[in-house]
């Protein structure tokens, strides 16, 4: 990559407005949280987090844990948490974890039920009213008819066919009628955005990213469901490099995105990320 | 389903400038069409999505479609051929990174058009020319003017259902140029294309010799220009919030117009105070100065109390704090406003309640001439002045001096009810 993009006030433009955001969710929410995958764009925004709040994210951060995340994650979180000295939540669905629900039964049922179910139960015991979520218009058709606040209502589930007027920069919350708001901070940002945002910003990586023996992720997710690309990217440069010729999306290794056309929509309608 | 995103074009665009582009005008005009027939010859679509939508459309078995299924990603939007929610898409040309807002044009969705149309430095209204022009034509011109976008080009859609001849163009362009004047739309480009068919999209077309003008594209490269952030107007920024960091009191504030600069004496209105930004904090950066669209941590020497929804200026050229407003306000779905009723404004990051103290009319966004002096309601859907008295002192500008203070939401059940722009101000004398 040229130094060029790297000095690019675009950067400080995206940096800006996220950060703002974040801002915004704390003053008028009493008791957000962030998640984090330990991706790329999750870290990105708790960067953005410790950013706009001088160092100490006051929050809490969640990691969804399906238990049957790759071994990388589990160290890249542990070790993140305590360098960026992270109030760290895990959720969990042991319930279902138990019932024995998989991949291979039903992707649906599975996504639903190890990361939203999950997701909810933490919820409902932390009462948090306000998720901060590392999601970009970019990445999915159905993402980018996302707002950056959008609010769920009591069972969880996103009404893409009645959402709330969202005008300028004027992030309002409902006085009634939603049981938590999704605070979008990074909307706007694009993969590639990313990367050159934490290769500025000298942010840590997991290690999945770059090529082993010729393979990486390009976006990560759990191992059953998650496939790596062909790459020898061995550092952001060469990620970058290799985008900029890519014409294959970003989430093509990420099954639930795949199987059927309208999977993500109805995953996300029920709540999923 | 895939992204819409070349990288290619993301690279090249550090260097380019960004504009927001919304795309309006009457349902089933082409809006999306259009949107597709640009990102697909502007290159900005992945192999894998082209191969989804082609299979799709096999099953729907209808073609037509083909471009809209590019922008619409919902499963109700691709099965009835309408767009259901705003979408926003990139894509590239020689001179701009614009990124295409694509709005519902069905009446219904009024609000979804404004979430979009509030982001816009400037507009594409589509007109068919076989239908001509529509209510929603003339009521999408009127708002997209309302909410100030003051860039317009026409793109007159569906010429080869004209059969892209003169005749069919001059007369509709006889009849939308009145109306656009009447906006304050001062002769704005007409491009004659086909979208469906690429006709003077990309490329001039060959079967329109008769049109002397350029391709749509060359037409917006050439005519619109970007959204310069207001730097040399004075300060104003709002207070986000206000955070106890180890003994220290930082109070986080979103720069609006103008540059805040260390060692000034800044004023926190409506509350009165002032005092010393003796530093500007960010984490981990050093900087002296922060203009529009910063939000930054002010350390601010001997002030007593600063809250969320103050606004921040020098003593010269002070923020107003006003007793009584005119605005103009578009309601979406869900509210009526009769006189004296008390709503929640939200402007900048303050606020407040106001009372409607009297509705001065209701202005018909499809015919465009007063049609109600002083009416008794506002209804959903309904543009109309009000004269707003404030309960309690608030920071407010006229849209055309500060827009960024110069525009508000409505608050309500549901969250941003109704938008409004503010025409006029009665200061109140704070001291």
């Amino acid at each position: 990559m040229k130094a060029k993009s790297l000095e690019n006030p675009y950067l400080d433009e995206l940096e800006k407005k996220s950060i703002a955001i974040i801002r915004e969710a704390k003053a008028q929410f009493k008791n957000p949280a962030v998640l984090w995958s330990t991706g790329k764009d999750s870290t990105t925004t708790i960067w953005l987090c410790k950013k706009a709040f001088f160092g100490k994210i006051p929050f809490p951060v969640i990691h969804i844990d399906t238990g049957c995340k790759f071994p990388e994650i589990y160290e890249f979180r542990g070790r993140l948490a305590k360098e960026w000295d992270l109030n760290l939540l895990v959720a969990k669905n042991e319930e279902a974890m138990k019932r024995g629900v998989s991949p291979e039964k039903d992707r649906f049922e599975c996504c639903t039920q190890l990361k939203t179910q999950a997701l909810k139960n933490l919820l409902e015991k932390e009462e948090f009213d306000a998720l901060i979520l590392a999601i970009r218009r970019d990445e999915h058709g159905i993402r980018a008819k996302e707002r950056y606040y959008s609010p769920r209502d009591n069972d969880f589930k996103w009404n893409y066919e009645d959402q709330p007027a969202e005008m300028w920069d004027l992030y309002v919350k409902p006085s009634e009628d939603f049981s938590h708001m999704r605070v979008h901070p990074i909307l706007h940002w694009t993969e590639l955005n990313v990367w050159q945002y934490v290769k500025r910003e000298k942010l840590p990586v997991n290690p999945l990213y770059f090529a082993n023996n010729g393979k990486r992720y390009r976006s990560l997710g759990c191992q059953p469901c998650t496939v790596p690309i062909s790459s020898n990217a061995q550092t952001i440069d060469e990620i970058v490099k290799e985008l900029e010729k890519s014409r294959t999306p970003e989430r093509a290794g990420r099954a639930q995105d795949k199987e059927k056309a309208y999977m993500m929509q109805k995953l996300r309608s029920l709540g999923y990320m | 389903m895939q992204p819409l995103f070349s990288h290619e074009a993301e690279c090249a665009k550090m260097n380019l400038s960004k504009i927001n582009l919304v795309v309006v005008g009457h349902k089933d005009h082409g809006k999306s069409t259009l949107i597709g027939r640009l990102l697909y010859d502007s290159k900005a679509i992945p192999e894998q999505k082209l191969q989804e939508i082609e299979g799709e459309l096999k099953k729907a078995g209808d073609e037509s479609f083909r471009f809209a299924f590019l922008l619409d990603t919902l499963e109700e939007e691709r099965r009835g051929g309408l767009t259901i929610d705003i979408m926003q898409t990139p894509f590239q040309t020689k001179k701009h990174l614009y990124t295409i807002i694509d709005c519902p044009g069905h009446r219904e969705f009024i609000k979804k058009m404004f979430t979009g149309a509030s982001q816009a430095d400037a507009a594409v209204l589509v007109v068919s020319a076989k239908e001509g022009i529509q209510d929603q034509t003339k009521q999408h011109a009127f708002l997209i003017r309302t909410l100030g976008i003051q860039q317009l080009i026409v793109a007159l859609n569906k010429m080869d259902e004209a059969n892209y001849e003169e005749a069919k163009f001059q007369q509709i362009c006889e009849k939308l140029q009145p109306i656009l004047d009447s906006l304050g739309y001062r002769s704005p480009p007409i491009v004659p294309l086909s979208a469906l068919n690429g006709e003077n999209v990309f490329e001039k077309s060959r079967k329109m010799p008769w049109y002397r003008g350029s391709s749509l594209i060359e037409t917006l490269d050439k005519t619109v220009s970007p959204f310069v952030p207001p730097f040399s107007k004075p300060l104003r920024g709002c207070v986000q919030d206000v955070y106890e960091i180890e003994g220290k009191k930082i109070v986080a504030c979103k720069i609006l117009a103008g540059i805040l600069e260390e060692g000034k004496i800044v004023n926190f209105d409506p509350s009165g105070g002032k005092g010393l930004v003796t530093k500007i904090e960010t984490f981990g950066k050093k900087i002296e100065k922060a203009g529009p669209g910063d939000s930054v941590g002010l350390i601010v020497n001997k002030l007593k109390e600063a809250k969320r929804g103050e606004v921040i200026s020098y003593s010269q050229d002070r923020a107003k704090v006003a007793r009584s407003f005119v605005a103009e306000i578009i309601s979406f779905s869900g509210i009526e406003t009769r006189n004296n009723d008390t709503l929640t404004i939200r402007c900048g990051t303050a606020e407040n309640k106001c009372k409607a103290q009297r509705i001065l009319e209701r202005i018909d966004p499809i015919n465009l001439t007063v049609n109600v002096k002083f009416p008794e309601i506002l209804k959903s859907g309904d543009v109309g002045k009000i004269l707003f008295s404030s309960l309690e002192p608030m920071c407010i500008e006229k849209y055309s001096e500060f827009p960024e203070l110069g525009r508000f939401v409505v608050e309500g059940r549901k969250g941003t009810v109704a938008a409004g722009i503010v025409l006029k101000i009665e200061t109140a004398k704070v001291d």
